[in-house]
């Protein structure tokens, strides 16, 4: 692959034919693929030597036919699911404190908005990365403050969303108690899946010299994400499998995380009919959706119907990770020049000195004593 | 007895629990095998009347360890003699009841304490959830089902199999509730055979049944006496966790309720806590009345195969290779990873046909047998779905060694189900014949601990999606698209030279036509609990 620039998420519009924003978009992206490469260099170097698989199509574009490799997961965190029971309510967190981030790391946040006497009115969805609406609320804040007045609040103030520093609040009372605009998890950030992706494609070997058979031995030995999640591990070895093959890799432009489908079947009304047509994707378009949301026509609703009197399969939602699980998500890894790679086996251990979700956080003094997320500006990045 | 030895077995008896096989109704983990099989659904009317009648044959009822037998006697004769053993017959009886039968045997309040959701609300409410059609008009919507539509879901399934069908007859006869005396009442009743023209294929003409789940656990106090039979050299690796290649072990617990597990992050677990002690034993039964429309099936094969001659790149195709990428078998079970012809041999080799995985090369295996690996070529990897590709109904429903969208093999394991199906209706020939009325299908049977994670699962997020357990389409065989697609399929179907043509289907050839989510107790519980006979 070789492109110009990189596009926006999703290729949306909030940048609004602006060129020159664009192009810095573009360069903080490249950023990140940058970075990434330079901490494969490094490690090579202190290792067994060898030769990145990971490139950034910018600045390092490679003019070869690409095999897209589009990879998928579960919306729904794994780690609220135990044998055949889920915790629907602990992944939901009903109140999260301003300043919390949700823990919902499967790169799908959702918020249940419920009236006053508990039930669901509307599930909001989003899979956009905060290292993006930094950069937005940093060079365009006023696009930013529209597009939460439209999706979270018509009320939204400016200085809601912004640290008294001048810096963009990720979790902002918007973004957290009152609605959930884009991802919160320090695990959720774009540069994260960057570096996942990047660090995924050295092939290691274990303590015995065996190349990791499976995703949760790799992930085990490589140490690029959570082995409780969906999708670091199911990322990682399908990015893994591209780089045995000897290929060069990078991710498919739009770099984003996509929510891909939404299985719409079994959803009923108390009357038995399908509660169709209730999930609607609001920024991005399927199979690259940004933001959906889950809510009854008006027709429904004017009828005094709420998303808690919809069943699935005979089951009434009471919370929305019901809904989560539903949704399949993805990105696309593209991948050229096979064979054309063969390095040495690497020792298991992580990339660079941080785990990547602290390496990319951002800094947010709202959250008091809680685990301190790092400033991507100040961080780890090389 | 020192601790450490006491602390080893425990460990040993969370690995390869002791099965009660005297308890554990046959047709569960030994399967019947039969070549005829009757299933009977019925209504319960009155609760003593139905009592009385279960404990007229609850004794008859067969249990694993007379099934397991008879069984292993079977094969042993069949394989020196080399035909099937004249008059060595049997015939099997099992029971199951569904939520509503449970209602009525026992009590609202330890129904609704089961945690399976899925069979708390029965497969006719999940139905629609399954995609199966919700248009009144069509086939396989719930309202026009021969067996488990609105206002007839059976209280009981009866399943009655046997070698000789007037034996069978006998039974079913003997056993039959009386039509007057408060009894229950039969609501539904149809034969199921294997092929007579080619056993052990299914109507479509492909070989079925092959690659059931390897269940751990030992069949008696002798260290060695596995429920399933291990074949792989101990010495290999592999021995740990498969019982031959293609054959993963996996915790009883996932089959039978009562046992160990596998937990969250694949790592062994005690069984779950039980929403009553006499569900001990006992398995949830799915059934369902798949029809196959396989005059269309064919039509659409020779028609689509035509068109793909034109393509480039696919200039060789046939009716049949069609058919066989749909499948991920040639017709003979010959995995279509391992040949690009129908290879008798190799498909009727019960350890190569099996031997293969998608996404890794396939490694040699050693037998423990001390005999040589298979000699066929192995699997190569095949990441990008080119020689099998990932729509093809085995792949979708056993991803094998492919991560999911939810983990990685481990996940997969724990949503394996046990197949017990058998063909219904007779073979139709090539050409069809005038006047066919297509009465032929499958009736699906499968065991699981939970519908909603095992059978509904691998339905609902593999056979009816197109994105998972990998990007590629849907299930082309029983896989089923949504109303808001027009019930329209697509798959990707790969080229020799890595093309890839899109594959659209607009007919459907799997319609369900019944069925109904069940429990199957252990004989105990039949006998205590639903009869009420005091022990």
């Amino acid at each position: 692959m070789n492109i110009n620039q990189f596009d926006p998420p999703g290729t949306i519009d909030d940048l609004e034919g602006n060129a020159a924003l664009a192009q810095a978009w573009s360069a903080e992206l490249s950023g990140f693929f940058d970075g990434a490469v330079a901490l494969l260099d490094a490690f090579f170097a202190e290792n067994a030597g060898g030769t990145p698989q990971f490139y950034n199509p910018v600045t390092n574009g490679i003019v070869a036919t690409d095999t897209l490799l589009p990879i998928t997961w579960n919306g729904f965190p794994k780690r609220f699911k135990k044998h055949i029971t889920t915790d629907y309510a602990g992944a939901e967190q009903k109140d999260p404190a301003v300043g919390q981030f949700r823990e919902q790391d499967e790169y799908l946040e959702w918020f249940a908005v419920r009236d006053a006497h508990g039930k669901i009115k509307s599930v909001q969805f989003t899979c956009e990365g905060p290292d993006y609406w930094d950069f937005l609320a940093r060079h365009n804040p006023a696009k930013a403050v529209e597009l939460y007045r439209k999706y979270i609040d018509p009320g939204v103030d400016k200085a809601d969303l912004f640290l008294a520093s001048g810096g963009y609040n990720i979790v902002n009372k918007w973004n957290t108690a009152s609605g959930a605009m884009h991802l919160s998890h320090p695990s959720n950030f774009l540069q994260a899946e960057v570096r996942l992706a990047s660090d995924a494609t050295v092939r290691r070997h274990d303590a015995n010299g065996v190349e990791p058979p499976d995703s949760k031995s790799l992930i085990d030995c490589a140490k690029f994400g959570d082995p409780s999640r969906n999708s670091d591990p199911k990322i990682g070895f399908d990015v893994n499998g591209l780089a045995r093959q000897g290929f060069m890799i990078t991710l498919a432009n739009p770099v984003g995380l996509y929510i891909a489908s939404f299985k719409d079947d079994g959803l009923t009304l108390p009357d038995g009919t399908a509660a169709s047509g209730c999930f609607n994707i609001l920024r991005g378009k399927l199979p690259l959706g940004l933001r959906a949301e889950f809510r009854l026509p008006g027709a429904a609703e004017a009828k005094g119907l709420t998303v808690s009197d919809v069943s699935i399969g005979g089951k009434p939602i009471e919370f929305g990770g019901q809904l989560a699980e539903l949704i399949t998500m993805s990105l696309t890894g593209a991948a050229c020049k096979a064979g054309s790679v063969n390095n040495p086996l690497q020792p298991c251990g992580a990339i660079g000195a941080e785990a990547i979700a602290h390496a990319v956080a951002v800094s947010t003094p709202s959250l008091g004593g809680k685990p301190e997320l790092r400033s991507r500006r100040t961080g780890a990045k090389k | 007895v020192t601790s450490a030895s006491k602390s080893g077995d425990a460990a040993s008896s969370l690995l390869e629990p002791l099965l009660d096989v005297d308890e554990i109704q046959g047709n569960v983990l030994a399967g019947f095998r039969k070549d005829h099989q009757v299933l009977v659904a019925l209504e319960i009317r009155e609760v003593a009347a139905a009592q009385a009648w279960l404990a007229s044959f609850v004794h008859e009822i067969a249990n694993t360890r007379e099934v397991m037998h008879f069984n292993d006697g079977f094969r042993a004769l069949k394989a020196r003699r080399g035909a099937d053993p004249l008059g060595f017959h049997s015939v099997w009886i099992n029971v199951a009841f569904s939520a509503e039968g449970l209602r009525k045997l026992t009590s609202d309040a330890e129904v609704e304490a089961i945690p399976d959701e899925a069979f708390r609300i029965g497969l006719l409410k999940r139905s629609a959830l399954l995609r199966d059609p919700t248009d009144e008009t069509a086939e396989g919507s719930p309202a026009n089902w021969k067996v488990g539509g609105p206002g007839e879901v059976p209280d009981v399934l009866l399943i009655v199999a046997g070698d000789d069908t007037r034996l069978l007859g006998d039974t079913i006869d003997r056993i039959s509730p009386s039509p007057d005396q408060g009894q229950p009442r039969i609501i539904w009743s149809e034969q199921g055979d294997t092929r007579s023209d080619m056993p052990g294929h299914e109507h479509f003409g492909f070989r079925d049944g092959l690659s059931q789940p390897g269940v751990r656990g030992l069949i008696s106090q002798m260290p060695d006496r596995f429920l399933t039979q291990r074949r792989i050299d101990p010495l290999d690796a592999r021995a740990a966790g498969f019982s031959s290649p293609g054959q993963p072990l996996i915790p009883p617990g996932h089959f039978v309720l009562g046992y160990p597990i596998l937990g969250q992050d694949g790592e062994l677990a005690p069984a779950p806590a039980l929403a009553h002690d006499w569900f001990r034993d006992g398995s949830f039964l799915v059934f369902r009345r798949l029809r196959q429309e396989v005059k269309a099936f064919r039509k659409f094969l020779e028609t689509e195969a035509s068109r793909l001659r034109g393509v480039a790149g696919f200039g060789a195709m046939t009716a049949e290779l069609l058919a066989t990428m749909f499948v991920g078998r040639w017709p003979h079970g010959a995995p279509l990873m391992r040949t690009s012809e129908d290879d008798e041999a190799m498909g009727g080799n019960n350890w190569a046909n099996n031997n293969f995985l998608f996404d890794q090369p396939s490694p040699a295996v050693p037998p423990s047998d001390g005999t040589a690996p298979d000699h066929f070529p192995p699997s190569p990897g095949d990441q990008f779905g080119r020689i099998c590709p990932h729509a093809a109904h085995i792949r979708k429903v056993n991803p094998r060694d492919e991560d999911t969208e939810f983990g990685n093999l481990k996940q997969t394991l724990v949503r394996r189900i046990l197949r017990r199906g058998i063909p219904f209706g007779k073979s139709l020939p090539d050409p069809a014949l005038e006047g066919d009325n297509g009465e032929r299908g499958l009736h699906f049977l499968c065991y699981q601990a939970s519908i909603a994670l095992q059978f509904e699962s691998i339905t609902r997020d593999w056979a009816n999606e197109t994105l998972t357990p990998k990007p590629g389409g849907h299930d082309p065989i029983i896989g089923q698209s949504g109303s808001a697609q027009l019930r329209a399929r697509t798959l990707d179907l790969p080229g020799p030279s890595g093309e890839v043509e899109t594959i659209n289907i607009h007919t459907e050839w799997v319609i369900p036509t019944g069925g109904g989510y069940f429990f199957t107790p252990s004989l105990s519980a039949i006998r205590t609990r639903l009869c009420g006979i005091r022990s």
